[in-house]
């Protein structure tokens, strides 16, 4: 059961993910720069999870929280900035037909980051590996 | 060369790798937690690019439509807050590999939308990406182990 909510929340994880740049793409067709537009929906995001953490009484269990989970957290967090910072500014130096299907890469990535840093915790087998590829290899194809 | 090209492998290495991270910091920190410190992260670097890089600058916000607010802010709440949300619990039920590349799928959403809502046609190399994608959501759904 918990197998099956954790690739049914990675499934609405991608439909949210993939209807979100519809309504970016009709904001920037104001002529907003994408850095300002990137501001406002990152603040709208982080304003109703704080609202959220507020009234789940979720800010009680975040102060329990150890230092390690925060540091991680930020690094986390400052990979994600890199890998959001390096996208906008390879779209607007280079061509989206090359962009695109290099940045679809990263769940292999994920895979070799797993391998070096999760091996104890997390078993990798010979599907999961051939199923990212498949998927990697099919977002090339389409995008 | 291109500098367009490592900077796409810099930002796929990146977002690879980010996951991992935050499947170590969820042993120690609430989900909800670690979506408000990324997001903070996220934000303070944004703010400081525009100030840095944006021609316009903070002027910008002063004379923007209501509906491009309210665009960004419908990306932000799916993005940002369910997609985050979605994605980082699962990896407390799956493995971060298989839950990354599921939730990687979502250019098919958008190709899926572009056909039934705005009539486009694919070519025959999307039509094959789409069924190497299902096929990889296949096997990792169903013979995939945690």
């Amino acid at each position: 059961m918990s197998r099956f909510r954790g690739q049914f929340e990675a499934i609405l994880a991608s439909l949210s993910f993939g209807t979100a740049p519809i309504f970016a793409k009709k904001g920037l067709l104001s002529g907003l720069h994408p850095l300002s537009g990137m501001a406002i929906a990152i603040l709208t995001g982080l304003l109703v999870n704080i609202i959220f953490v507020f009234f789940a009484g979720e800010w009680k269990k975040l102060l329990l929280s150890k230092r390690q989970g925060f540091l991680f957290s930020l690094i986390a967090g400052g990979c994600n900035t890199v890998a959001v910072v390096t996208y906008f500014w390879a779209m607007a130096i280079g061509k989206v037909a090359l962009v695109v299907p290099i940045t679809c890469i990263y769940p292999l990535f994920t895979v070799v980051a797993v391998l070096a840093f999760l091996r104890k915790s997390e078993t990798l087998d010979t599907w999961t590996v051939i199923g990212t590829i498949l998927i990697i290899v099919g977002i090339i194809l389409t995008v | 060369m291109d500098l367009s090209i490592p900077l796409s492998i810099l930002c796929a290495m990146a977002w690879g790798i980010q996951a991992v991270f935050l499947k170590i910091a969820m042993r120690d920190i609430t989900l909800y937690g670690a979506i408000l410190i990324t997001l903070m992260i996220n934000w303070l670097i944004v703010i400081v690019l525009i100030a840095l890089a944006s021609e316009k600058g903070f002027s910008e916000f002063h004379h923007l439509p209501g509906s491009t607010y309210l665009f960004f802010m419908m990306a932000g709440v799916l993005n940002y807050f369910l997609g985050r949300r979605f994605y980082y619990s699962s990896f407390r039920f799956i493995g971060v590999a298989q839950a990354t590349a599921i939730s990687a799928t979502y250019p098919i959403l958008s190709v899926g939308f572009a056909i039934l809502c705005l009539t486009e046609k694919l070519a025959l190399r999307q039509y094959f990406g789409v069924v190497l994608t299902l096929a990889g959501v296949y096997l990792l759904i169903l013979k995939g182990k945690k």
